[in-house]
């Protein structure tokens, strides 16, 4: 018996129905008299580079325990899914039941993005408050400039 | 003498931790530069290049 962690990046469009595929995996696992102590859904994150054509990927990591020749049973199987970009099963001396350091990290990013999101329309609507204040501001430039103007056309007058 | 503190545990998904140890173009930077232990070197080179495997990292920075 000997530990695994299996790195598992799915197809981004796939992304709706990781449920069903995390259940599906499960039991492919157990078929196999695997063990899983830890499933972490990381979710869609960047790719650094292209797989495929997708620059987004659904990153799965899975803790598991089992025999190394029922692994290459799984990783048989595994190669013919379209739903998987690529994976990767380490084998690993301890599994930590805390949350990965990828997991955080992503999840941080994603909680960024939406308070971006938030601020986006206030900003916004700051945005235009200076718009205005510009334009009046240019108004008042503009008259000034007349001003200055007549001031000098009655200088000239006189 | 280490330049860096690396934590006790660490591994090829602390992303952020092994973007220290690459370049612009993404080559792994040696040991003498970094003042890494040589294990802790040895780990790191192996933790980086399982996370450009898993696209966490870039192989450089010429992809397409």
């Amino acid at each position: 018996m000997t530990n695994y962690e299996a790195v598992i990046i799915l197809n981004p469009n796939f992304s709706s129905k990781v449920d069903i595929f995390i259940s599906d995996f499960e039991s492919l696992l157990k078929q196999n008299s695997f063990s899983i102590t830890k499933t972490e859904d990381i979710g869609r994150r960047q790719l650094s580079f292209s797989i495929n054509n997708h620059n987004k990927g659904h990153y799965l990591i899975f803790n598991i325990k089992g025999d190394a020749t029922k692994l290459i049973d799984i990783e048989n199987k595994i190669k013919y899914y379209e739903s998987i970009i690529r994976h990767l099963f380490l084998v690993v001396k301890e599994h930590s039941l805390e949350k990965s350091q990828l997991f955080i990290d992503t999840q941080s990013k994603r909680n960024e993005s939406k308070s971006n999101e938030e601020k986006i329309p206030e900003s916004k609507s700051k945005e235009s408050n200076d718009d205005k204040k510009t334009a009046s501001e240019d108004e008042n430039i503009e008259k000034k400039d007349s001003s200055d103007l007549e001031s000098e056309n009655t200088k000239e007058d006189s | 003498m280490s330049k860096y503190e690396l934590p006790k545990n660490f591994d090829y998904k602390n992303v952020n931790l092994l973007k220290q140890f690459i370049t612009e173009t993404g080559k792994i930077i040696p040991a003498r530069v970094t003042g890494v232990s040589a294990s802790n070197q040895r780990k790191i080179t192996r933790y980086i290049k399982i996370a450009r495997f898993l696209a966490l990292i870039p192989y450089t920075d010429m992809h397409k």
